[in-house]
């Protein structure tokens, strides 16, 4: 049982602030992923959760007792570095029953557990080697396992897999999702890859400049990001993005916005209070992209510069309403480089974002899980 | 013949020619040299006269108890040395590398003894261990542990501990740096790791950092060896090998006899010694080496 909640955290290097009054609530057995981009304060938090960094305010509390200034081992919390941290001259079964040599357990009972680790992340007949003659994915285990005999509370993973190749690192992350139902732990998960935010959490804190732009699901944060930054980061390929201003009618039900080269779009989001003639911008994610077969009002045109085939999708990169584009159309359409495609928004699949970026609430969007 | 084989011909020619000046150069400053001092030790060589005697001076050597005493000697004086370097470098390092307030400063302060030169450094000491007016003698004097003055070089015992002090002043800089750089290279992570599982500092250096370095330590230690094993100039200008030997280690004999008495033959043979000595060493210790780079490899 472990709760885990941060209220007001923030944290400054210097003159540099790299955490502003970051405030979040985990709840128990929860897999909770921080993403953002490089630099964005993820790691860091999760060092000041670890207790390998101070806050410089504001509180950390597990179960809802303070934590702020208790050693890691108080805390009752275990981490996987980006590097593994394995010790060099220890082979795997040392390396595992490292805490519980610190912990001056008794020999017979640090074998139990080293080897029921060993069994849950399937290393029992790589107990005797070192670690450099381990693959990338079995150090990443043997990590894995460390944190595993302490019985922590709350694990924390800090870019687990970045080391991994392509292939590994999906074969992981399901290892990931399968240990956490196995164990029944609470997780905090750092990654710069939304594609692992997505996959593996119950939900995701996205970060940017020290800041907690949104907490929520991974469909919520997909279908209804709460700004421009949190839309962009998450989905692959990116949403694309067009310039737009707000026409008049705006209202608590829809939204009139007018876009060069698409003309004149009702869309139905919450656009209560936008006065018209704001610049907006329209967000739409390249698969809700349609074919179109003729010209009209929430139509555009692609000049297609490059087209991957993927097969049963081809993504159609180029230039459409003053705009560089990426759209995903059928594999079959038969496409060309170099030609022009109509497409048509279907305006419900449209994101609205304000001037300062904030997002009109969509009204129609699938319900977030 | 090929054009094949008779290109690879002239490449390897080349190559020969190539290392011939530097080959030449060795033949003349280590080999010529070395195959000379073997050669000397199967003479009476002095001063006018030299003639073959056989093993004679080995055969002295070996029954000379006089000579069994300086190489014990010289083996406890490199033992006591090499680990007071090594156990103080090590702990010197491990509180450089701690963020202390100003920790540059520090890290100068540990540079003067290793930089001064070994002359100056050694004639600052022979003033320190002066009985009359000496500040060692001096101090002891004033919190009434010496009840007058003491003549630290003039008794067998106190002179070659005396002597392995300066030793250690002289060589602990460097080692100091060296496992400094070493200790700076082991991974964050793993001392976070360790920490985060509930370590102490203690604990740390003993399981993460040694072991982590091990390999650098025993360089090091190879090092140290055989340069406290040939150092000269710290015992000869603190006591000249005495008082009655007291400090005399193979390498302050081997010159006493060769040089001072011009026994070249006789010297000769103490410096073959010396490098059959020094050999069997360095072969242990690479056969040690081998064995901790197998085991704490990373």
């Amino acid at each position: 049982m472990a709760t885990l909640a941060l209220r007001g955290v923030s944290k400054s290097f210097g003159a540099t602030r790299v955490l502003s009054e970051v405030g979040l609530e985990i709840a128990d057995k929860e897999f909770v992923v921080f993403v953002g981009p490089s630099g964005c304060g993820k790691t860091t938090l999760l060092r000041i959760i670890a207790g390998l960094e101070d806050a410089s305010s504001g509180r950390l509390e597990i179960d809802g007792k303070d934590v702020s200034d208790a050693h890691p081992l108080e805390r009752g919390v275990a981490m996987v570095f980006q590097s593994y941290a394995l010790y060099p001259h220890l082979d795997v079964f040392e390396n595992i029953a490292f805490p519980l040599r610190v912990a001056k357990l008794p020999e017979a009972e640090v074998k139990e557990k080293v080897e029921k680790a060993a069994d849950i992340l399937q290393l029992r007949d790589r107990l005797d080697f070192k670690p450099r003659q381990l693959s990338g994915g079995q150090r990443q285990r043997v990590a894995i396992g460390r944190a595993i005999v302490r019985q922590p509370q709350v694990f924390l993973f800090d870019e687990p897999l970045s080391n991994l190749d392509a292939a590994l690192r999906g074969e992981m992350r399901v290892e990931l999702s399968k240990l956490h139902q196995r164990l029944d732990a609470t997780m905090v998960y750092v990654t710069h890859d939304q594609v692992e935010a997505m996959t593996m959490a119950d939900r995701i804190v996205v970060l940017s400049e020290g800041v907690v732009q949104q907490y929520g699901s991974p469909l919520q944060l997909y279908h209804h990001p709460a700004n421009r930054f949190v839309a962009g980061f998450i989905g692959h390929p990116t949403m694309n993005f067009l310039p737009a201003a707000a026409a008049a009618g705006c209202g608590a039900e829809q939204a009139a916005v007018e876009a060069a080269g698409l003309g004149q779009l009702k869309l139905p989001v919450d656009a209560a209070g936008v006065p018209a003639g704001e610049k907006m911008e329209l967000g739409v994610r390249p698969d809700d992209f349609e074919l179109a077969d003729g010209a009209g009002d929430g139509t555009l045109a692609l000049r297609i510069d490059v087209l991957e085939k993927l097969g049963s999708v081809s993504l159609a990169y180029g230039t459409g309403a003053g705009a560089k584009l990426c759209a995903a159309l059928p594999g079959d359409a038969g496409l060309k480089e170099g030609t022009e495609a109509r497409l048509r928004l279907p305006p419900a699949a449209c994101h609205l974002f304000r001037a300062d970026g904030t997002a009109c609430r969509r009204l129609q969007a699938p319900a977030a899980a | 013949m090929s054009a094949l084989s008779k290109l690879h011909r002239g490449t390897s020619l080349f190559a020969w020619l190539l290392i011939l000046p530097a080959a030449l150069y060795m033949c003349l400053i280590v080999a010529w040299p070395l195959l000379e001092t073997v050669r000397l030790s199967f003479t009476n060589s002095a001063l006018g006269v030299e003639d073959y005697v056989g093993a004679e001076n080995y055969a002295k050597l070996a029954g000379s108890g006089r000579f069994h005493d300086i190489v014990l000697r010289t083996f406890y004086w490199m033992a006591l040395s090499v680990c007071l370097k090594i156990v103080l470098g090590l702990a010197g390092a491990s509180l450089l590398n701690s963020r202390l307030k100003g920790g540059g400063i520090y890290r100068v302060l540990v540079m003067p003894p290793w930089v001064v030169p070994i002359a100056i450094g050694c004639i600052g000491w022979l003033w320190l261990y002066q009985g009359h007016f000496g500040l060692i003698a001096g101090v002891l004097q004033r919190v009434g542990i010496l009840d007058g003055p003491f003549e630290f070089l003039a008794y067998r015992d106190s002179a070659f501990y005396c002597a392995v002090i300066t030793d250690v002043w002289i060589g602990t800089p460097f080692v100091t740096i060296y496992f400094l750089a070493v200790i700076q290279a082991v991974p964050r992570e793993l001392h976070e790791a360790a920490y985060l599982d509930g370590a102490s500092r203690w604990y740390r250096f003993r399981r993460v950092t040694i072991p982590y370095i091990m390999p650098s330590i025993a360089a090091m230690s190879l090092l140290s060896v055989i340069w406290t094993f040939n150092s000269f100039e710290i015992i000869w200008i603190l006591t000249e090998g005495g008082p009655r030997g007291g400090t005399t280690t193979l390498i302050i004999d081997t010159y006493k006899r060769a040089i001072a008495n011009f026994k070249f033959g006789q010297g000769a043979a103490r410096a073959t010694i010396i490098v059959l000595l020094l050999t069997a060493f360095s072969l242990l210790y690479l056969w040690a080496m081998a064995k901790i780079n197998r085991r704490y490899a990373h």
